[in-house]
């Protein structure tokens, strides 16, 4: 392992926190969902841990049809990204700020100006995690027609992101001038978008100067053939979900090996997985933590979690105790599906415990022990080759990420696999990519 | 006596940047600095208005702040704990359900110190109303007391309070409900800037309305004209009747006017998109003015749209306490919602007319 590569952190945001159940337990905060003060709190202890990012993710509609359901767990109410990321950019100062948001029910111009709105306000620090939307909810509070079929989703990806490109490269830096001169811009540097295509037209220009980092950083985290297909040509950082090394590293270097093909360096992108821990002063108590969560989650929730992300509707009718049953391939997220279904089948689970064990961080990699055992699994799969860095999904808010601030953080940078200080001040810098060429 | 103040990052004569030194004007600790001084001078609210499509390229006025204006809410109104916000957004810019949340999100932000000012275009009534109507049925999906968060049933809210739209409109099909809890203050304020085409519209819904007059007479016809449509829409004179004002201010009237002419002979105010009445004098005889038009008149307040930061400081630091003094200013109520500042009444939750939850 080279001796200067350093881990990337995110630290991924969730109200109460990533445990379905967290919000029932007495160290959660259960309104935190609406707190802004919660969130200034949670954003301020990932920049003392000298995180990479916080990150957000998004879905616009609450996420589970039958209410009973929905009744029972904490997601249906929360801030909208890009104004939670607003509110906390002016009160933090080095940590990048990542807001998830949909190329499929937002317009190009006016998503890349409330991320550049974001990225004057911070400084330099904003990210947007592109995704597509796959959930029949969302689609529903846009058209009567449903939700559209995954190429056609990616086909307005792959065109959005180009538009959003051209709307971020059309102020170079300098293209405002200091007061006193004759004009307030240099118009030779402004370049209008006329983009014209199959789903959008855009004419114009942004009203904020040059990103002070170049142009926000893209993140992606779309796991389907299309999906790393975009991320490998446009995104700086990609998010994953897998349980095993061996699914981490396959996916990691399918990523990777994309690359060239779009002229780019393996370093270009930093890939950081998801995980999950939960830490404790032992093995023993780190477990019982965990347990304490799974015993606060209702079945009926667990598998109705589990059922979403299969896209199935009635998984109730199937015995709880029994395995998955065959299903057909999904128009919503296939990856996830296909993780489900492996891990169901590998440590041969019925439905009751793969809900169960998939409510802990909805299928991505979760680890209980102490802060040298989480420090040691991290550090394998970023010398194997399976990460860049890593999604911090704390099982609870704020106690699960401030342990890991204090605890697993410092044992890190015993090692050498963390920064000790902020490289920079804008989230390009920190993370280590270069400003991309302009179009 | 109501007051807004607009805010720019050099003041909202056109011609205003030429005076300014500060390319750091443009920065968010600039703006925030006016408004701070904003909430100190006692003022009601902060006004962002925005231009309704992309910048045109022949267009390159400084007037604008390089911030998306419902983002930069977002960021104000952490920093600035005591004052309201409004921000204005195009309806052909955001979908419902995307426009709905956001401004909800803005409210659980601010404890419920925002507003809307609905940009319609006038060229479709019809969809602008669905539009707005809609997203007035959203910010209701659910009910005050819904979030119980009830960790010992599980139970996070009463599935009963919460309610699904299943709007089918003639332009939008919107199921609902929105995934962000009712505000704090009932549901944002809804504002518009009145103008011809959407004046069934503002009587229809605004709780605020900017008159753009340039003139004290034409804005009292104006304000007139309004609570007739208000009256044909069968509500009470329920909204507030806000007058834009350009400011000229300075020690003497002499000064102030000169002041005037010589921002007027680089670049014409008329052809502002936000304009309001002027007004030239000193503090004492701006605050006279305002006193006399809201005395003899409809007009409930002022959005003040300063030309200058320096004549924005002079509102602030003279015009304003002198307001206070005459005790036509000054919070009235206890209350930390934009609805309690402006003494408009929270909006009770409809009687749930809608479907159940299924
Ligand atoms: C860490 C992570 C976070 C994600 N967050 C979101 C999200 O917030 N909203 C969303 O719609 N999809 C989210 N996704 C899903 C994907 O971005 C993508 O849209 C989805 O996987 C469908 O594309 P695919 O078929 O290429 O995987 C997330 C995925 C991962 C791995």
């Amino acid at each position: 392992m080279s001796g200067d590569r350093k881990m990337r952190l995110g630290a991924f945001l969730m109200a109460g926190g990533h445990h379905i159940a967290a919000w029932r337990h007495p160290l959660a905060h259960a309104q935190a969902g609406v707190d802004i003060d919660h969130f200034v709190a949670l954003a301020r202890i990932a920049e003392r841990g000298k995180f990479d990012m916080i990150f957000v993710e998004d879905a616009a509609a609450i996420r589970e049809r039958n209410s009973d359901m929905a009744s029972q767990a904490a997601r249906s109410t929360a801030f909208e990204p890009l104004s939670l990321l607003a509110a906390l950019a002016v009160n933090t100062s080095h940590i990048g700020l990542v807001a998830t948001a949909s190329t499929t029910y937002n317009e190009p111009y006016g998503l890349a100006r409330s991320f550049a709105s974001l990225d004057q306000l911070s400084g330099g620090r904003a990210g947007w995690n592109l995704v597509t939307s796959a959930s029949e909810l969302e689609a529903e509070n846009f058209a009567s027609s449903g939700l559209r079929p995954h190429s056609e989703r990616y086909e307005r990806a792959e065109e959005f992101a180009d538009a959003a490109l051209a709307i971020w490269d059309g102020v170079e830096d300098g293209a405002y001038l200091p007061p006193g001169g004759a004009d307030f811009t240099d118009r030779a540097k402004l370049h209008p978008v006329h983009h014209r295509g199959k789903h959008f037209a855009v004419e114009g220009l942004l009203e904020s100067p040059c990103s002070p980092q170049g142009r926000p950083i893209m993140v992606q985290a779309g796991a389907s053939d299309v999906g790393k297909e975009l991320a490998a040509r446009t995104a700086d950082v990609v998010f994953a979900a897998s349980q095993t090394i061996d699914e981490a590293k396959a996916y990691y270097s399918d990523v990777k090996a994309r690359l060239a093909k779009y002229g780019r360096q393996i370093d270009d992108i930093k890939i950081m997985p998801g995980i999950s821990p939960i830490v404790g002063a032992t093995e023993a108590e780190a477990k019982a933590k965990y347990r304490a969560l799974q015993e606060l989650i209702p079945d009926a929730v667990g598998v109705a979690l589990l059922a979403s992300y299969l896209s199935i509707q009635d998984l109730s009718s199937y015995p709880l105790d029994g395995p998955l049953p065959d299903m057909p391939e999904t128009n919503l997220i296939q990856s996830r599906q296909q993780l489900i279904i492996d891990l169901g089948r590998r440590e041969n689970l019925s439905i009751r415990e793969l809900a169960r064990h998939f409510a802990g961080a909805r299928g991505h990699w979760q680890v209980a022990g102490t802060p040298a055992q989480i420090a040691d699994a991290m550090e394998e799969r970023f010398s194997a080759g399976a990460a860049d860095g890593f999604n911090v999904m704390a099982p609870i808010f704020p106690s699960g990420l401030e342990d890991f601030v204090t605890l697993v953080v410092p044992e890190l940078r015993r090692r050498g696999l963390f920064r000790e200080a902020y490289e920079g001040r804008t989230l390009r810098q920190n993370l280590g990519v270069g400003v991309p060429a302009k179009r | 006596m109501y007051l807004g103040f607009s805010l720019t990052p050099f003041g909202h004569h056109p011609a205003a940047w030429r005076g300014a030194a500060e390319i750091a004007n443009l920065g968010f600790e600039a703006l925030l600095a006016q408004v701070a001084r904003a909430e100190q001078a006692g003022l009601d609210f902060v006004l962002l208005s925005d231009r309704l499509g992309a910048r045109p390229v022949d267009d390159l006025s400084p007037v604008a702040t390089p911030f998306e204006p419902t983002t930069l809410v977002a960021a104000l109104a952490t920093r600035a704990r005591r004052i309201g916000f409004l921000a204005a957004a195009a309806t052909h810019q955001h979908e419902p359900y995307n426009l709905a949340r956001r401004f909800a999100s803005l409210e659980s932000i601010s404890n419920g110190r925002t507003g809307w000012v609905a940009v319609t275009t006038g060229n479709g009534e019809d969809r602008d109303r669905e539009y707005v109507d809609l997203v007035g049925a959203l910010w209701d999906s659910w009910e005050d007391d819904a979030f119980i968060y009830d960790k010992e049933k599980g139970r996070f809210f009463q599935p009963d309070k919460m309610h699904v739209l299943n709007h089918k409109g003639e332009h939008f099909s919107v199921r609902g409900p929105l995934n962000v809890s009712r505000s704090p203050q009932g549901k944002p304020v809804l504002a518009q800037v009145l103008t011809d085409e959407n004046r069934a519209l503002a009587a229809h819904a605004a709780e605020i309305v900017f008159l753009q007059s340039s003139s004290p007479t034409g804005a009292e016809e104006a304000a007139s004209d309004f609570i007739r449509s208000l009256e044909a829409a069968d509500r009470r004179r329920d909204a507030r009747i806000l007058a834009n004002l350009v400011p000229f201010i300075a020690a003497t009237q002499t000064e102030a006017q000169a002041l005037h002419d010589a921002l007027q002979a680089v670049e014409d105010i008329s052809k502002q998109p936000l304009s309001g009445a002027i007004l030239i004098g000193t503090p004492i005889a701006i605050a006279d003015s305002l006193q006399q038009w809201l005395e003899a008149g409809q007009i409930d307040g002022f959005a003040i749209l300063p030309p200058t930061l320096g004549m924005a400081d002079l509102f602030l630091a003279e015009v304003a306490p002198e307001l206070q003094r005459r005790g036509l200013i000054g919070r009235t109520k206890a209350g930390s919602t934009l609805r309690d500042y402006l003494n408009l009444p929270r909006p009770a939750y409809p009687a749930a007319t809608w479907e159940r939850a299924s």
